[in-house]
């Protein structure tokens, strides 16, 4: 089974997502055994974003590599996992809120694919960039 | 007041309710009026001429005086930090924010250093003679984010933590090397010391969010002048971009120490601009800061002065710039600053109104509240965007959440001293 990397890599919806991890330096961490859960947000959020935000996350790893670290969460929670908590902890440290009540939501974004099973974790695909706070 | 709103939820009941469905409508706390632009606008091209000194200043002392037991001439910039290139202007720019404006110290504000408000003569005179830019000010700003700490961010935690004192402890000695008498007393009171260096750090977070802020508010005169920013949304959502384009901005303190740098917060602890120094900055000055002493005086005892920091509104958004601006107190000093890089537009605007040249100072200090309350509406805007949904979302929970987010918002200007209300009209000069 391929691994988080992997499965971002092979899929054409995380262009973004992918180089923003190999500019933070965070390859090798995610194709660690981990487990983890990875909120990966597609093309199209970090494109919503407003212009430069990105360039400047970029030119600026460890600064970069924090709003990343708050996407991943230590573990491997399944969508039926993360409905019975309200809250988990990302790597960054900051909490990131659960919503499963009707849609799937993650803070402010909505997953668009749950589940996805990878070697070292799951993949929850989501429609926004979320942010601390 | 106007009021435009197309939101799907039903009306607010919030006494501030207009505002609120403003807001909601993309808006600002500010109405959108072409006498409010006009205001905002020549505000900000006059705090960005002074502020371009500010940053520099607060870098150059959090990075070269550093913890210099007499610094006399701190306010004495030399040639390297005027020429110092700003991150977010001119060819070398990281992000080029300030499209005409070159990386070094703006025209206006040399021409000032050089001449003062008198005339040309050596900068100890000027100094002396206070005709000056009142670096005073960018202090105060400082000491009010140094004093309230805890605002959230990363920043303030980890003055507190060993690394740092060992990055501080390793500048100190360095600083230090070969002045036995100054080890000796850093050896006996060494928390009074490190503590110098936390205030020296919070020098560096307000030099470098202000280095963003000087090119944001040139290019937004620029835009006006040139009829491409024409309401106040469009002046906000020119700030909420900015918020966003420079958010990721690495928060740090560097000092040099004989031609050595020393990494006291190294950029590789993660701290951001957005996070670490703008809204720990919005929080301290622009709603907290402290009771200034001045024609005003507060009594703690008799609880006039609240118990909590938290609860603590002197800031520019509550501000009486009448009584403030009779008092020899910070904000009088900015507005002096901003006086000397006034447009036209704005001195013409002044001098048809209430005592025209005699009460300056209180109208643009009005002007400049009005300023603020569209950055501080912008930084709503952007933290809404940021942690919660778009105007036009097609969920009512979801509305119903961006509404409960503006309603705690503004449930803060609730209060009789904030200006929001008088903001709403033209009459309060």
């Amino acid at each position: 089974m391929p691994n988080i990397v992997e499965i971002a890599v092979g899929n054409g919806n995380f262009t973004t997502l992918v180089a923003a991890v190999q500019a933070a330096g965070l390859v090798e961490a995610l194709q660690s055994p981990g487990p983890f859960t990875v909120f990966a947000p597609v093309d199209a959020a970090f494109a919503a974003l407003p212009p430069g935000t990105v360039q400047t996350l970029v030119q600026n790893p460890p600064q970069l590599a924090r709003i990343l670290k708050f996407h991943v969460v230590a573990g491997k929670f399944t969508q039926a996992d993360l409905a019975k908590v309200k809250t988990v902890e990302s790597l960054e440290g900051s909490p990131i809120s659960i919503n499963c009540q009707d849609a799937f939501e993650v803070k402010n974004s909505t997953v668009v694919i749950a589940d996805i099973e990878a070697s070292n974790g799951i993949i929850h695909v989501i429609d926004r960039v979320i942010l601390m706070g | 007041m106007t009021t435009t709103t197309a939101t799907k939820l039903p009306p607010s009941t919030h006494q501030f309710a207009d505002v609120i469905h403003r807001l909601e409508a993309g808006g600002a706390m500010l109405p959108d009026t072409p006498e409010n632009l006009m205001q905002i606008i020549g505000l900000y091209k006059a705090y960005a001429v002074p502020m371009d000194f500010y940053w520099r200043d607060l870098l150059y002392i959090a990075e070269r005086v550093f913890i210099n037991p007499l610094p006399a001439f701190k306010y004495f910039l030399p040639q390297e930090y005027l020429d110092l290139p700003n991150h977010y202007a001119g060819d070398t720019a990281d992000l080029r924010i300030w499209q005409k404006g070159a990386a070094s110290a703006h025209p206006e504000l040399l021409e000032f250093i050089e001449n003062g408000r008198s005339t040309k003569m050596p900068k100890i005179f000027h100094h002396l003679l206070h005709d000056r830019i009142n670096m005073e000010f960018a202090e105060a700003c400082m000491q009010a984010m140094y004093w309230h700490r805890g605002m959230g961010g990363r920043f303030d935690p980890y003055l507190d933590t060993d690394e740092y004192k060992q990055n501080a402890d390793r500048a100190i000695k360095a600083y230090f090397k070969g002045n036995p008498a100054m080890l000796g007393l850093y050896k006996l009171f060494p928390d009074m010391f490190i503590e110098q260096v936390r205030v020296l750090s919070y020098y560096s977070n307000l030099g470098l969010f202000w280095e963003v802020m000087a090119p944001v508010f040139f290019e937004m005169s620029d835009l006006y002048d040139e009829g491409k920013i024409t309401s106040v949304p469009e002046a906000m959502d020119f700030l909420v971009n900015g918020i966003f384009a420079v958010a990721g901005r690495p928060i740090y303190h560097h000092v040099y120490i004989d031609g050595e740098m020393f990494e006291i917060i190294p950029k590789s602890v993660g701290f951001t601009w957005l996070y670490e120094a703008a809204l720990p900055y919005v929080e301290a000055v622009f709603y907290r800061t402290a009771p200034f002493r001045g024609t005003k005086s507060y009594n703690a005892q008799a609880e006039q002065v609240p118990a909590e920091q938290a609860d603590f509104h002197y800031g520019i958004l509550y501000a009486d710039v009448n009584p403030v601006g009779a008092a020899g107190i910070p904000p009088t000093l900015l507005m002096d600053d901003m006086y000397h890089f006034l447009p036209q537009y704005l001195l013409d605007y002044y001098e048809q109104h209430c005592r025209g040249k005699d009460d300056m100072l209180v109208q643009l200090g009005v002007s400049f509240q009005r300023s603020m309350y569209c950055v501080t509406s912008a930084v709503i805007q952007a933290l809404r965007a940021a942690l919660l949904y778009p105007l036009d979302d097609s969920n009512p929970e979801h509305l119903a959440k961006n509404r409960q987010f503006f309603e705690a918002q503004i449930d803060r200007f609730k209060r009789p001293e904030a200006r929001l209300s008088d903001i709403q009209t033209q009459e309060y000069r």
